[in-house]
């Protein structure tokens, strides 16, 4: 094999300390005066504080659902091409641990969240039993202990490969990840209907769950694009992470930009073209007043404008486009939830808080710190897969 | 040292395995291989071929006369009746369209997720794409009652007729969608033979087989194989899976629309679109199976179609089957946390009502057979691959069947409430159809090349490099 690493210039694999400890403190003081702010925010106003709070916590999460989806995903199929950028994905994945934490305040603030919390909201008994926060709260807690279960045991297993080199741990992740999209793909539905379809708690999609993986999916695509090209602009994995591998996460944010339009076109064109008024009125409140600009916004920032920007192969081959992007898709997801959440409270117009902007930044550090500090303790890519290779020297067809 | 160089090519044998059997394989060994059965001549063609054909084309004529039977005497021989006014006609549209999609699939999606296995079975799964989608067609054609005003449906400019097509129905939604599907269809599997039916132009002309050799040099449009020829056809390849990819989602898209855009429970809900293409996937990959199992064991073709796509094809029927009984569960439980009760009632109506033994049917077939799959050994035996196939094929029939007439047959009216019965029309059309796809695919088999053979020796040649290297083929 030895020609083989001759041509390739070796990257270090391992984040400096100097510049971890800087990644850790923006992250850290970030944290810091976002969570001081809300302290001050919740002793003001306690119900403000829980609503922003809430579109806040599903930011981070929906992204870190994404990153586990496609990391079991990558290890099914296969995958070669996405060995370089592998570890970050993991990384992203680890995280999970903060949403068992960060779920508390939502627990504490069912009542002033969620309006089925109040007695005689939901009339139909089994129902209103499904929908009570007993039930509710030991729902979330099985999610988050199997996403973190299946989450951890992954990024466990593709650790300790960086050190055995051996094929035992691919076959580990392998055995975790297949039943592991199948309890995903449940949970985070069940967890889209608990989270957010609840805030209205007599509308109803099944498609719902569909569609917040999907924004997840592709928020996460976007993440993973403008990680790999920051670490690039300071000089890390510079050889490692070729054109060819953003070439490849610029198609994915184009195909799964597709997918998430496919599912929120498909949702929404059979609710209005049935017009069945429990299941338009979602619609409804989203179209009054300057919810309609939002809604009218959505249609050409999550479809129009990344897929023309996207469609062409030099595009997905320049950095700068895909830099524009990646952001571009991580702000509209942020819209997006804001736009499924914020509705539910603020019927007649958009209004923004800045508790929602601070709880934005609160919940994205804390999931940042848990996956900043998975740098220090191991490699950057996956060094032991016996396919690393092979993805270092990829290159599309 | 060595030790290790040994275990690390094993673990790379697991990790990605071989695609073409055999130590020595040339590129020659594969045109032999595959052309040979299309070269055979007459009195060599397995007498088997002729016993099946006959079945088949008796079939096939079985499927005429009943057409002709329900021309000349009208819709009425059907089984279709209030409240049940769309039933195996419509069941047995989406069900052939269903079985296409595996082709587009393998052709397309995974053409562009660089799954490599796809080189051995795309052939014969495009082809069967095209059959299953004549198929299909028959039905709605026929439903018009006057198959010779079919034309009707498509928006020709008229001031005599009077017509004009409604845009707003998803039923002409799918005239465009079926017609636009089969014709990139047939459009994407000639591209892709071209090369194929050069090869054999060339064999035949070394043969000196004239007739022969004039008939696959018309249709392989004056291919020499330069570099310029293989630029343009990588690009047209490459575009055609780029616009077949968004038709595999878009067509049964639209088939799921025909249903959930009305305000029926059972049929409203807004999950069918993707549940709809997951299961179109899910029953094609199984009808590909069935087929190309046969076709690997009577025409000797272990090598090429091995164990590994086969397991291949069982994962994704596997992942395609769970996907529809995840949808299935949702269904079920937004039914209920809808309060809404006749949603409730149309779901409880399905499991446990006067048709409980088709739903109860679907789920054994769709959602619990394909969980054998989780198991390696399973994935990876003919025998139980072969009859699992067939069952998942019986079970996504029923699954139509199910939602189609079961939430026609209880509606909001219970005065109006009915039960559904097919006629022998209605049965032996749809068995009819089955000999026609049967027929078709013979014909293909034993005039075609079955097996990809430009591209399954772009597969050797990439496996050869790697072995050369230490490594294996890079499968992505």
């Amino acid at each position: 094999m030895a020609h083989h690493t001759a041509e390739i210039v070796a990257d270090n694999y391992t984040l400096e300390p100097a510049r971890w400890a800087k990644g850790r403190n923006v992250l850290a003081f970030l944290a810091l005066v976002s969570w001081v702010g809300l302290a001050a925010g919740f002793a003001m106003d306690r119900e403000q504080f829980f609503r922003s709070y809430l579109i806040g916590f599903l930011y981070p999460l929906t992204i870190v659902l994404g990153a586990t989806f496609f990391v079991m995903v990558q290890y099914l199929s296969g995958s070669v091409w996405s060995m370089t950028v592998r570890r970050i994905m993991e990384n992203v994945m680890s995280s999970m641990p903060a949403a068992a934490l960060l779920f508390l305040p939502i627990a504490f603030g069912i009542h002033d969240i969620f309006p089925w919390s109040h007695e005689g909201h939901v009339k139909d008994p089994s129902k209103a039993s499904y929908l009570s926060p007993q039930f509710f709260t030991i729902r979330a807690i099985v999610y988050l202990v199997l996403w973190n279960m299946f989450a951890l045991m992954i990024y466990r297993a593709s650790t300790k490969q960086d050190t055995t080199r051996s094929i035992d741990q691919t076959r580990t992740a392998l055995k975790w990840s297949a039943p592991g999209v199948f309890f995903l793909f449940i949970t985070a539905s069940l967890a889209a209907f608990d989270w957010i379809m609840s805030l209205d708690p007599h509308w109803y999609s099944t498609m719902f769950g569909v569609y917040i993986l999907a924004g997840g999916a592709l928020a996460f695509m976007a993440l993973l694009t403008l990680l790999a090209i920051g670490f690039r602009r300071a000089g890390i994995l510079k050889n490692s992470i070729t054109m060819e591998h953003y070439h490849d996460l610029g198609k994915w944010m184009f195909a799964l930009t597709a997918f998430y339009t496919y599912i929120a076109f498909c949702q929404y064109m059979l609710i209005w073209y049935a017009n069945i008024p429990e299941e338009v009125v979602f619609y409804k409140h989203r179209v009054e007043g300057s919810w309609l600009w939002v809604s009218i916004f959505m249609i050409f920032a999550r479809f129009f404008i990344p897929f023309f920007t996207l469609l062409a192969r030099s595009a997905k081959r320049n950095l700068t486009i895909l830099t524009v992007v990646a952001i571009w898709i991580l702000f509209v997801q942020f819209v997006d939830l804001f736009w499924l959440v914020k509705p539910t409270w603020a019927h007649h117009g958009v209004s923004i808080h800045w508790m929602d902007v601070a709880s934005l930044v609160a919940t994205t550090s804390v999931f940042g710190l848990v996956f900043w500090s998975r740098f220090k303790t191991h490699a950057m890519v996956p060094v032991g897969d016996l396919r690393f290779e092979q993805g270092l020297k990829f290159e599309n067809a | 040292m060595a030790d290790l160089a040994i275990q690390r090519q094993d673990a790379m044998n697991e990790l990605q395995p071989p695609l073409v059997l055999g130590e020595h394989t040339t590129y020659h060994d594969i045109s032999k291989q595959v052309s040979e059965i299309v070269e055979a001549p007459v009195y060599k063609t397995p007498l088997k071929w002729y016993i099946a054909v006959a079945i088949t084309g008796g079939i096939t004529l079985m499927m005429v006369a009943m057409f002709t039977y329900l021309v000349a005497t009208g819709i009425g021989v059907w089984g279709n009746n209030r409240p049940v006014g769309w039933a195996w006609d419509i069941t047995n549209f989406v069900f052939w369209i269903g079985i296409g999609h595996a082709g587009t699939l393998i052709s397309a999606i995974l053409f562009l997720f660089r799954q490599r296995w796809r080189t051995a079975i795309n052939r014969s799964a495009e082809a069967m794409t095209i059959f299953a989608v004549m198929c299909a067609g028959l039905f709605p054609l026929f439903h018009t009652g006057r198959p010779w005003r079919a034309y009707w449906l498509f928006p020709i400019p008229n001031t005599d007729l009077n017509m004009w097509q409604n845009f707003r129905s998803p039923l002409i939604w799918d005239v465009f969608a079926v017609s636009t599907y089969f014709t990139v269809s047939a459009l994407f599997w000639f591209v892709g033979l071209v090369p194929d039916l050069a090869t054999l132009r060339d064999r035949a002309w070394a043969a000196g087989h004239k007739a022969k050799q004039y008939i696959f040099g018309s249709l392989s449009l004056g291919w020499r194989g330069s570099a310029r020829h293989w630029q343009h056809y990588e690009m047209a390849y490459l575009i055609l899976a780029g616009l077949s990819t968004p038709l595999v989602l878009s067509v049964h898209t639209i088939v799921s629309f025909d249903f959930a855009t009305s305000v029926l429970p059972g049929w409203h809900t807004t999950i069918f679109p993707p549940y709809f293409v997951a299961g179109a996937i899910f029953s094609g990959f199984a009808c590909v199976l069935t087929l190309l199992v046969i076709a690997r064991w009577v025409c000797n073709l272990e090598n090429i179609i091995t164990i590994k796509h086969l397991e291949n094809m069982n994962k994704i029927i596997l992942a395609t089957g769970t996907i529809v009984g995840y949808a299935y569960a949702t269904e079920f439980f937004i039914a209920w946390y809808s309060g809404n009760l006749y949603e409730r009632f149309a779901f409880v109506n399905r499991a446990f009502g006067p048709y409980w033994w088709a739903y109860w049917t679907m789920i054994t077939c769709n959602v619990i057979s394909p969980q054998f799959f989780w198991v390696k050994r399973f994935r990876t035996s003919v025998p139980l691959m072969f009859v699992l196939s067939l069952v998942v094929n019986v079970g996504m029939w029923f699954e139509r069947f199910v939602i189609i007439v079961t939430s026609l047959h209880r509606d909001f009216l219970p005065s109006s409430w009915g039960y559904f019965q097919p006629t022998w029309v209605d049965i032996c059309t749809f068995i009819g159809t089955i000999g026609f796809f049967l027929f078709l695919f013979l014909l293909f088999a034993r005039f075609l090349p079955m097996i990809a053979m430009a591209e399954v020796k772009h597969v050797l040649h990439t496996q050869h490099d790697m072995e050369a290297h230490g490594g294996r083929a890079v499968n992505p």
